[in-house]
């Protein structure tokens, strides 16, 4: 078996999930704190249309980085994936939106001053929500920490019979997992392209048909890793979260209560001032 | 009657794993069919068997992580029906088994050794010293917060036993769990578990298809359809002569012995077996029996490939991958002959799959060249019209092929590579059956669901749909790797009769005693680097072997020390070559003693 990492150049640029190792401060604070402020964050990134909140969010958004020790390497080949589709969001609107003064007009294309304006938002938007889920998620928290954290945020639903204890188990395997099915995927196409496989050429048809070959080996193979790692698991005595301990319990401390209040007042802040300024 | 609490006992148990309805007026194929064992607690116990014998069956029975159809299960005076003792009794039972990946459920490596004692409710600080305690007990403590997907196959696999010993286990079952490891890897896996066993009393019970490895426990079982056939010390069991049945075989150097005493018509016992210098001591008096009859057909050097017939040519290969800043191939160069088998030998993660996926353009060359030399001319993988015809030219087969397959029938599985090169049906079909035969698979074969294979012809089936495009240079990626050694033997079968019939084969191996029989030469990498090419016969002798810090054969490393006392007795024996199959090396020493007792008479 290749080490993961070691054998994926067409797919190392996958960062969705990925955990960057580091000691921060934001590394270091309570995941249900994160979660939280990310929550914050969400409705502030969707809630700011002026120019000036927006300055003042990205500005916010580098202190949260410089926080995380994130470095600028990580965060590109984070964003980077999504820029095909900021632009996309970008020029749809740009086309599509026909209020404001027009600026340039041929046939039936409209480019309006508010259309662009709105059309940039959209896609800092969609950037920003990328950096912040990375920054207050998944790079400073690791799969089995986050799945802690929403198993305690959503603790009360377990009384209602939702179980979230498994929930939040599926969701940190489903995790793990990423980045050895990446792999996995990489050898099943290499193997295909030396039986003559084409992905990159042919009509857009035959590139589908193309996939769908990788894609059955692949949920075989899927299928027969949850049972062996079902099989383990259950080896190693897993039988739900009942009577469960923890190596690494959850433990709010001022600090953590702290950094909560100053990021959820930042973002207060750039809402305030979005308001005051329309 | 109260059951000795000194022993696992398993007591005609028989376990099926289609229990669905459908099977109707069939019998449902038994896994285990009233097998019968029985472990002593503290001991280490090897259990043996071919590939589908029920061998792993058996281990997850003794862990009850199935439940016996019939029979009866008692775990150190436990009864396993008894549901208040399930959790003591798997609490108390560990395993280890083959695929590192898909056992590790942590990020982070002290999350996932904390996985089962968090299970178990063990509590602060508890739990926290049992962690600590595993890994330093495995030596990764200084990784523990590092991720788990960073490690390597033998770390990954120590992990796991660092995750067993939190669980404070009385029984820790081995299932194939060094099949995926290198030779190095292997022995430091097996080095730190017999030590854990000592420190911590453990029962250890280990599955496995290597015979040598086999050799280092106290008791051997041997399962065969589902039964326990065969039950002895490691000597007991391999003065059986009938071990090829249930798809096994003796270990090298036994293998080796049995071949001298058969031709010195002597016979070996169990006092014999019992270490490598009581094994050493009689050979040696067989050798000096007066009467001795030179064999015949002793083997000579082997043939010569021609040197200037080359197929393939790597050039100055060089390979780095994004994001890493160590050279995966660092200025590569070799010259493959036509009709060789090439065998390139190195520890996991020294570039060998970096180095052959450049051999058919699935990697493009950064820096140095792959050139294909045919008949119509040399193709250059670094040239992007070339590919489609050096992928006709050159077949790859990656590592576990079998976890590719995926078309309905073997049939259509084998013609997915044909089916880009537009033939016509009927040239299809004589291809593909061209392909079947040569790796012997039958008609009723091909027409079934790849997925009803045993892994063997599965295994076979991914080989001919590579084999099917007719290349003139075959590339295997370790094609032997988790087979019982009855499928090796039959996998290097069809790699020698693919060699005669003209294919120039390449073949990537960390086995060093099947690379010594099997290729005609021997590329060592190292960290990305060429170390040595040369003959089998040229890289294995001692100084060369010392040399370039590469182990030798086993086969080489014990037939060294019976020379050695040899040439004490006749010190003007005169060996013809060293050959790597324990049958040849046998014949050239009888041959040696021969002419070296004539000359003293």
């Amino acid at each position: 078996m290749p080490y993961a990492g070691q054998v994926m150049p067409m797919l190392s640029n996958i960062s969705l999930g990925r955990y960057y190792p580091a000691h921060s401060l934001l590394h270091d604070t309570d995941p249900r704190v994160k979660t939280l402020l990310y929550g914050v964050y969400l409705v502030a990134i969707f809630i700011i249309k002026e120019p000036v909140s927006i300055a003042v969010l990205a500005g916010i958004i580098f202190i949260q980085l410089l926080t995380a020790k994130i470095t600028p390497k990580i965060l590109w080949a984070t964003v980077k994936p999504i820029i095909p589709l900021a632009l996309f969001i970008f020029l749809i609107n740009v086309f599509t939106i026909k209020e404001g003064d027009v600026l340039f007009s041929w046939q039936i294309i409209t480019v309006t001053n508010y259309g662009i304006s709105r059309a940039a938002i959209m896609a800092i938007r969609l950037i920003f929500l990328i950096i912040s889920t990375s920054i207050l998620l998944t790079l400073t928290t690791t799969p089995l920490k986050m799945s802690d954290a929403l198993e305690s945020l959503f603790a009360p639903l377990a009384l209602i019979k939702v179980p979230v204890h498994e929930m939040s188990m599926m969701m940190s395997i489903a995790l793990r997992f990423i980045p050895t099915l990446a792999a996995e995927t990489d050898k099943i196409m290499k193997a295909q392209q030396s039986r003559g496989a084409d992905y990159d050429t042919g009509s857009f048809v035959n590139k589908v048909k193309g996939y769908i070959t990788v894609l059955i080996p692949l949920f075989v193979s899927s299928f027969r890793r949850a049972d062996e790692l079902a099989v383990a698991m259950d080896a190693r005595c897993y039988r739900g979260g009942k009577g469960r301990t923890k190596l690494n319990p959850l433990k709010l401390t001022s600090r953590d209560v702290l950094v909560g209040i100053m990021f959820a007042l930042l973002a207060t802040l750039v809402v305030t001032l979005d308001f005051s300024l329309r | 009657m109260p059951e000795d609490p000194n022993k696992i006992v398993v007591k005609d148990v028989s376990f099926s794993y289609d229990v669905d309805e459908e099977t109707e007026g069939k019998a449902p194929r038994l896994a285990l069919d009233g097998i019968s064992v029985s472990i002593e607690k503290g001991s280490y116990t090897a259990i043996l068997g071919s590939n589908g014998s029920g061998k792993s069956t058996l281990a997850k029975i003794i862990d009850i992580l199935e439940v016996p159809d019939s029979g009866k299960v008692v775990i150190f005076g436990k009864d396993t029906d008894d549901d208040n003792l399930f959790w003591d009794i798997r609490s108390h039972c560990c395993c280890v088994f083959q695929n590192p990946d898909n056992q590790i459920v942590g990020t982070m490596i002290e999350e996932d050794v904390a996985f089962g004692p968090e299970n178990l409710g063990v509590p602060n600080p508890e739990l926290r010293e049992r962690v600590d305690q595993a890994l330093k007990d495995v030596g990764l403590f200084e990784y523990r917060h590092k991720e788990t997907m960073a490690l390597s196959g033998g770390q990954k696999q120590k992990l796991a036993i660092a995750g067993a010993l939190a669980m404070h286990p009385d029984i820790l079952i081995l299932d194939e769990a060094t099949a995926m490891l290198d030779p190095t890897s292997r022995d430091e896996f097996l080095t730190l578990v017999e030590k854990m066993r000592k420190e911590k009393g453990l029962t250890l019970i280990t599955i496995t298809h290597d015979m040598t490895e086999a050799l280092r426990c106290d008791k051997i079982v041997i399962v065969d359809k589902g039964k326990a056939v065969k039950e002895g010390t490691p000597e007991e069991i391999f003065m059986m002569n009938d071990l090829w049945k249930y798809g096994l075989k003796r270990p090298v150097k036994f293998n080796f012995a049995f071949e001298i005493a058969k031709l010195t018509d002597s016979e070996l016992t169990e006092d014999d077996l019992r270490s490598t210098e009581t094994l050493i001591a009689s050979l040696v008096k067989m050798l000096r029996k007066p009467g001795l009859k030179a064999p015949e057909n002793v083997p000579s050097p082997e043939k010569k490939t021609d040197d200037n017939d080359i197929i393939m040519s790597v050039k100055g290969l060089s390979y780095v991958y994004p994001g890493s800043d160590t050279k995966a191939l660092d200025d590569v160069s070799i010259d493959i002959r036509r009709g060789e088998v090439l065998g390139i030998v190195g520890e996991s993660g020294c570039g060998k799959t970096t180095l052959i996926s450049h051999m058919n353009a699935i990697f493009r060359p950064h820096e140095g060249d792959v050139i294909i030399h045919t008949k119509d001319g040399e193709l250059s993988c670094r040239n992007k019209k070339d590919t489609m015809k050096i992928r006709q030219n050159v077949g790859l087969v990656f590592q576990y092929p079998e976890y590719q397959l995926f078309e309905e029938t073997v049939y259509k599985d084998i013609a997915y590579g044909l089916r880009k090169m537009n033939l016509d049906k009927k040239e299809q079909t004589i291809l593909i059956r061209d392909a079947a035969a040569k790796v012997g698979l039958s008609e009723r074969e091909l027409n079934s669901s790849p997925f009803e294979l045993s892994g063997g012809q599965k295994r076979r089936a991914a080989m001919a749909g590579v084999l099917v495009m007719k290349p003139g240079i075959l590339v295997l990626d370790e094609p032997a790797s988790g087979l019982d050694p009855k499928g090796r033997h039959e996998m290097f079968r069809i790699i020698k009769e693919l060699r005669d019939s003209g294919t120039t084969i390449v073949l990537v191996s960390h086995n060093m005693d099947e690379a010594a029989v099997n290729c005609d030469r021997i590329c060592l990498i190292d960290n990305g680097k060429i170390k040595a090419v040369g003959t089998p016969a040229e890289l294995f002798v001692k100084k060369t072997a010392d040399e370039l810090n590469v182990q030798l054969p086993r086969i080489t490393r014990f037939s060294a020390m019976l020379r050695t006392e040899l040439e004490e007795i006749y010190p003007d024996i005169n060996f013809c070559g060293n050959c790597f199959d324990p049958e040849k090396e046998a014949k050239v020493i009888v041959d040696a003693v021969c002419r070296a007792g004539d000359a003293d008479a």
